[in-house]
């Protein structure tokens, strides 16, 4: 609950469509495009934009951006403007540090020897300031100062060997995946493909559906294809889940299909570093990654959780939403009922955190209520995704004890946050962070909480794993060698060497 | 019979006085109309007459006008182009078929629309009776306009029902651009449109273009 109420997130989603079959088409892809990005707000409301192209020879590229909600972002009469498109790309964008401005939103079109391209990123370059000092010492300005922009300057960049008439967009990939290693799922619009691309690591999902008639789920007929950061916005517009992009894949999507241009290798030994996080709390609950549902793994935490760090208590519960699958995995697992014990005020935004004790909780007060029968005189668990600063759960515990609660235990469904992220999660800084505290040796007593518990990190690494891994134990071993998630917030290792 | 509602440029009302079969065939007649006119003369008319019109019908047929609607898609005008012996040429048209025996526009619409085309639509507006040339013939037809659900499964595949001597390709143009389209249409391929098509089409971007245009008087 803390990541939604501090604003922690995600950095962004990013949607892409093709048409298939006969161009100009007659499927909507200015619409596609606008679903797909509202079925990925939870990744981004700050702004939306949408690029799309004709797919002639010169193509005509027609952008749309706009500030806050998709819905608010394109206006109807705006989105009639890009009906000539083919194919597009677009992008929910989350708060970054900067003023917001409508010039920052992506996705970004830029000119090149070769035509125009657009792109659309989501993640943050590890090595951003060195690629930046690069750029510029080749004599490119830049205007802004986000990674997406870097991006495509370097893919602007002619690379070595490269013929004069042939653009190699697959070697201009390939050497912009050599200059930075992490972290980037990026769709780059040329004329009539979209290059899918995900980095060697696949640290940000990534991944790609198939349109068809929207009554027939299950039929042939391909209308189009879809990529998109989660999964989760493929029922919608009548997409079919596909696959995933593979870390370090570049995609070819065009009208005849899709096609793997590359795969470019981890250096010897590496393992991919998928960010757990997306599984914890980021990813929408019914999003798929490495074919397994988000909320199982949820549920599989909540389980684990019981497993590690059972109590006697009456009822299990937890903040309204997030933590719900963990902490009905919790109940199962320690076969105790599960309950509600707050009702949400969905009107109310972020709690802000406030400098006081009182007006904190009045933040709290306003947004949440206590379902006072359902606990009163009882002892409750309460299950939530995450603890940061500490400061948001602590109005929880206070409203419910108030409310008639005789114990309030804590448990938390992902291992303590030590470490800052490098690529794209805004977690406050080491000093901010409650478990890199003195008060962590006593977290129960500084929030108020009868007892505190975290998942391990070994557990939650288990109930991630534990959905892709075959059963059999003797192939597990193999395929434990192609796994890999970055849990570099959690353990301080990081899956590169961070240049600073 | 009498056209006694006619506009009164003169004070004798126009109607019909006789009507004579000059030649007929199996589909069309030729008939003498003797009338008069708004000044009371007598004259003649050479008239084209379908021999097909039924009893108890006010119209010969049906012209249709479909559009095929599916989720996510831009909405299409579904049009018909065959070869036109009278022309000599392929034409684009809508589809259109004659009445039947004691069949209503509607029921005939919509099975004209699945013979020609296979798709199965629902009526949504009817045209009253109309004149299709009146200065050649007497041949009237109702406008029948029709929604296509394009997301049931009936219509994913359709499949048209076509006799013997139907030759129909089936023409789709989407409808937020569709007068462009059809001048597209024309400058691809030798085939003459149908002027109610086209009169579609003109209305079509002045209902959707004109509006924002301001009237301003020419200096």
């Amino acid at each position: 609950m803390e990541f939604e109420e501090s604003g922690i997130g995600e950095e962004c989603g990013v949607f892409g469509c093709v048409a298939s079959g006969e161009w100009p088409t007659q499927l909507e892809v200015a619409q596609v495009l606008t679903l797909g990005l509202v079925a990925l707000q939870h990744r981004g409301q700050e702004s939306a934009g949408i690029v799309t192209s004709n797919g002639a020879s010169p193509p005509t590229y027609i952008t749309l951006k706009g500030m806050g909600l998709v819905s608010n972002a394109f206006p109807a009469e705006e989105l009639l403007k890009l009906r000539s498109g083919n194919l597009g790309i677009g992008h929910t964008r989350y708060s970054t540090t900067g003023i917001s401005e409508l010039q920052n939103c992506q996705p970004f079109v830029v000119d090149t020897l070769h035509g125009k391209i657009a792109v659309a990123h989501n993640g943050e370059l590890v090595n951003a300031a060195a690629l930046r000092k690069k750029v510029m010492r080749h004599g490119v300005g830049l205007s802004t100062s986000s990674d997406s922009e870097l991006i495509t300057q370097l893919l602007a960049l002619t690379p070595p060997m490269e013929e004069q008439d042939a653009p190699d967009w697959v070697a201009r990939i390939k050497n912009l995946m050599t200059e930075t290693p992490t972290s980037y799922s990026l769709l780059v619009m040329h004329t009539d493909v979209i290059y899918a691309v995900r980095d060697p690591y696949g640290n940000r999902p990534l991944c790609i559906g198939r349109l068809v008639p929207i009554s027939k789920l299950h039929g042939s007929d391909t209308e189009g294809w879809v990529v998109s950061s989660e999964s989760c916005s493929f029922q919608s517009i009548g997409a079919r889940y596909y696959r995933e992009v593979q870390p370090g894949e570049i995609v070819q999507i065009s009208k005849h299909g899709i096609k793997t241009l590359s795969i470019v290798p981890r250096p010897e030994g590496d393992r991919p570093a998928f960010c757990i996080f997306e599984y914890v709390y980021f990813a929408r609950p019914d999003s798929i990654f490495e074919g397994q549902m988000v909320y199982s793994v949820r549920q599989r935490c909540g389980q684990q959780l019981a497993i590690e760090a059972p109590v006697d208590a009456d009822v299990v519960s937890t903040v309204p939403e997030s933590a719900t699958p963990a902490a009905l995995g919790y109940a199962q697992q320690a076969g105790i009922p599960y309950v509600e014990v707050l009702c949400k005020n969905r009107y109310v935004g972020r709690t802000f955190i406030q400098p006081n004790t009182r007006l904190r909780q009045l933040g709290v007060a306003k947004k949440f209520g206590a379902l006072t029968d359902n606990f009163a005189g009882k002892r409750v668990v309460l299950v939530d995704d995450s603890i940061v600063r500490g400061n948001t759960i602590s109005p929880i515990i206070k409203l419910l004890r108030e409310a008639g609660a005789t114990e309030v235990h804590i448990r938390v469904a992902s291992p303590p946050i030590r470490h800052p992220c490098y690529m794209g999660i805004n977690i406050p800084t080491k000093e901010e962070l409650i478990a890199n505290k003195p008060e962590f040796a006593n977290i129960a007593g500084y929030i108020g909480a009868t007892s505190v518990r975290y998942l391990s990190v070994e557990g939650l690494v288990s109930a991630v794993q534990g959905g892709i891994l075959p059963q059999e134990k003797d192939q597990r071993t193999e395929a434990n060698k192609r796994l890999g998630h970055c849990t570099a917030c959690l353990t301080g290792k990081y899956p590169v060497e961070l240049a600073w | 019979m009498s056209g006694d509602r006619g506009a009164g440029k003169g004070a004798a009302p126009c109607h019909v006085v006789k009507e004579e079969v000059i030649a007929e065939g199996r589909w069309l007649k030729m008939e003498k109309t003797t009338y008069v006119d708004g000044g009371g003369t007598t004259r003649i008319w050479e008239t084209a007459k379908r021999t097909t019109r039924k009893r108890d019908s006010c119209a010969d047929g049906v012209g249709i006008i479909a559009i095929l609607k599916r989720t996510l898609h831009i909405d299409c005008v579904v049009l018909v182009k065959q070869f036109r012996p009278p022309m000599g040429r392929h034409t684009l048209e809508f589809p259109a078929g004659l009445l039947d025996e004691n069949e209503s526009m509607e029921a005939a619409a919509l099975r004209e629309l699945k013979e020609e085309t296979g798709y199965i639509g629902e009526v949504v507006g009817t045209s009253p009776v109309s004149c299709l040339d009146p200065g050649l013939s007497n041949c009237t037809t109702h406008v029948v306009m029709v929604n296509i659900n394009g997301d049931d499964p009936e219509n994913l595949n359709p499949t048209q029902q076509l006799g013997e001597a139907e030759f129909v390709e089936v023409v789709l143009l989407p409808l937020n651009e569709f007068q462009k389209k059809v001048d597209e249409l024309l400058q691809k391929e030798d085939i003459i449109v149908d002027c109610k098509v086209y009169m579609y089409a003109m209305g079509m971007t002045q209902a959707v273009a004109k509006p924002s245009e301001l009237p301003v008087l020419k200096q």
